[in-house]
């Protein structure tokens, strides 16, 4: 469309053309570049407070710069070590949990025979995604509750003394991690179901021409096929290890499970919006979005050195 | 595709395949009762009488039928009133999303113009950096965002990945051909759009409504952090104080509704405990009819996304 004289045209003139065949098509991404620049770049620019003393009087730009003070007082704070172990174990056990689940439904789900049985699984293990963190935190507190819950009703059946679950800070990383799979497992299939969908069926063919058993053929087809997919979902993951799912958490604390539930984002959100302290909480956020950033890189990396499967 | 479906079901079967199939129906029917059944239980016990569900006779259908609950819930003000904010909040913004993502994705997805990768460039960079949590707050703060409902609205209201996946359905479902017969035909790109493009773009709108409006519906650390005024806050804001805690807060609106009809506390708190399972039925209801009215399209769009995203 584009510089189809002969003539080279000077920068300025080829922008100025460009715009005149282009503008409408400018025009139309506008509004979400708008959006982007008001929304995420803007708040790039407050990140500047990790390194202030942020006074409200003074504002994001007149506060007074004080260098790595903050990072400092994190890094040598007593609760640091609890905060950054209790992120951490909570997400790679989730992830380690929560990773395999999808994959294992896809390949069952995909031996399911009878087209509208399929279909109608497959609906219905999504729905559970579509249900709020508050009201999945509501049933969890209203089931494990230990007077009118159904689980310790269950217990009680079997002579077992009632348990207080959400209080329990050894029961707050099972309970968590179980109702992540119970409510994302069934949606997370989608990505693998679709490259399942991709696969030749000459490939199955020929391996009932072999005699191949329907375990031979997940084995030798359905997974080497799932693998890239697994990888890519694996590395999406990894970037966020120490940014865990903030907002349910938050609604899961209760005084009882503080000692396992006190994660950084949730610190983040009390301690910075609940007493104030803008510019020390920045700079925990800007912590874990620089580790966050080099764990994907490095998984990335390594991920394409051994098996040349990678984002970027 | 059909062929070989066809082609397998004249297969006959091996006795270790059999042996898979059963414990494939085992595998489904256990899995599906864990997903089922704890929306079952909510559904039937909001429909029992507090003291069976206090008692623990409410397992697998209904005990006293009893419409206590709803009946609470009904008087409850402030519920209603943050029902009518998440349905304002949702339908604008699902609006203003749908627009900036689809007059977006088309734009990206024109093959070629002059710095469309320095503008992908920036949409992605939005995926790996963001200002977290407080520089966020603090910015929006200064913008005039803090404790207006306009925040509620437009906050989280375009998503890259939604874009991504509307561009990449786009470029994979709408023919070049057409565009190439529009343009010859002296078509601008406006008229294109909504001539040629946007009739055809019926599946990924259904996508996009319900990625987009689900997330608004059921978002409540927004209305939690930038509201102020209580009045102003949504459905799910509300419901945190209600549904994700230990104890029931005896002073709070939920429980001096809840005490109208009750003769004493402890009756009290048997229908407060009945009437979370309504308003769980009554908040999430939305959602899923939504979900089950675009589920046709929402399949299809999904896996083209995903697929190629």
């Amino acid at each position: 469309m584009t510089g189809t004289g002969g003539r080279k045209r000077s920068l300025p003139e080829r922008f100025a053309r460009s715009l005149q065949n282009h503008w409408q098509l400018y025009l139309l991404v506008l509004p979400a570049i708008i959006y982007f620049f008001i929304f995420n770049y803007l708040p790039l620019y407050g990140i500047q407070i990790a390194f202030k003393d942020y006074k409200a009087v003074k504002g994001i730009a007149g506060s007074p710069w004080v260098g790595l003070k903050h990072f400092q007082q994190f890094f040598k704070a007593y609760y640091f070590n609890r905060l950054i172990t209790n992120t951490l174990l909570l997400n790679i056990l989730n992830l380690l949990f929560s990773f395999p689940v999808p994959i294992l439904l896809a390949v069952m789900l995909n031996q399911v025979r009878h087209q509208r049985l399929k279909r109608t699984i497959q609906t219905t293990i999504y729905v559970p995604y579509f249900i709020s963190t508050i009201v999945l935190a509501g049933m969890l507190y209203i089931f494990l509750s230990p007077s009118s819950g159904i689980f310790n009703f269950a217990r009680q059946a079997i002579g077992l003394q009632p348990i207080d679950y959400m209080s329990q800070a050894s029961a707050f990383r099972p309970i968590y991690i179980i109702s992540n799979i119970w409510q994302t497992a069934g949606y997370s299939t989608i990505l693998y179901i679709a490259t399942l969908t991709g696969i030749d069926p000459s490939l199955y063919e020929a391996a009932d021409i072999d005699g191949a058993s329907i375990f031979q053929k997940i084995r030798s087809i359905d997974l080497p096929t799932l693998v890239p997919t697994a990888m890519m979902v694996f590395i999406l993951d990894c970037g966020k290890l120490l940014s865990s799912n903030t907002n349910k958490v938050l609604v899961m604390q209760t005084s009882g499970n503080i000692p396992t539930s006190d994660i950084l984002g949730v610190y983040v959100y009390t301690v910075g919006l609940g007493q104030g302290q803008f510019s020390y909480t920045s700079a925990i956020g800007l912590f874990v979005n620089v580790i966050n950033f080099v764990m994907i890189l490095l998984v990335n990396t390594i991920s394409k050195k051994s098996a040349d499967i990678g984002l970027f | 595709m059909e062929s070989g479906i066809g082609n397998r079901n004249r297969i006959r079967y091996s006795a270790s395949d059999r042996v898979f199939f059963l414990i494939n129906g085992i595998f489904w029917t256990v899995f599906m009762f864990i997903i089922v059944y704890p929306l079952y239980l909510v559904c039937i016990a909001s429909v029992s009488d507090p003291s069976a569900i206090v008692a623990g006779k409410v397992i697998w259908r209904p005990v006293d039928f009893s419409l206590v609950g709803y009946n609470a819930v009904m008087k409850y003000q402030e519920f209603w009133s943050s029902y009518l904010n998440s349905f304002i909040y949702t339908f604008s913004s699902v609006i203003i999303s749908i627009a900036v993502t689809l007059t977006g994705a088309y734009a990206m997805s024109r093959p070629r113009f002059p710095g469309k990768s320095a503008i992908n460039m920036y949409f992605v960079i939005t995926m790996f950096f963001s200002g977290g949590l407080i520089p966020t707050f603090l910015v929006m703060k200064d913008l005039g965002f803090y404790n207006n409902p306009l925040v509620m609205v437009l906050m989280g209201c375009v998503s890259v990945w939604n874009f991504m996946v509307a561009r990449t359905y786009i470029q994979t479902n709408i023919p070049e051909e057409l565009y190439e017969a529009s343009a010859l035909d002296g078509a601008t790109h406006f008229q294109y759009f909504f001539r040629v493009v946007l009739p055809l773009s019926k599946t990924i709108i259904a996508v996009l409504a319900v990625y987009y409006g689900v997330a608004k519906w059921n978002d409540y650390f927004t209305g939690l952090v930038y509201l102020k005024n209580r009045s102003l806050y949504p459905l799910q804001t509300v419901l945190r104080e209600i549904l994700a805690t230990l104890q029931v807060d005896m002073t709070g609106d939920f429980m001096t509704t809840m005490s109208d009809d009750a003769a004493n506390i402890a009756e009290a708190t048997r229908i407060a405990n009945v009437s979370k399972y309504c308003i769980i039925v009554l908040s999430t209801g939305p959602v899923v009819i939504l979900y089950a009215f675009m589920q046709k399209y929402f399949e299809k769009g999904v896996m083209i996304g995903s697929l190629k995203g």
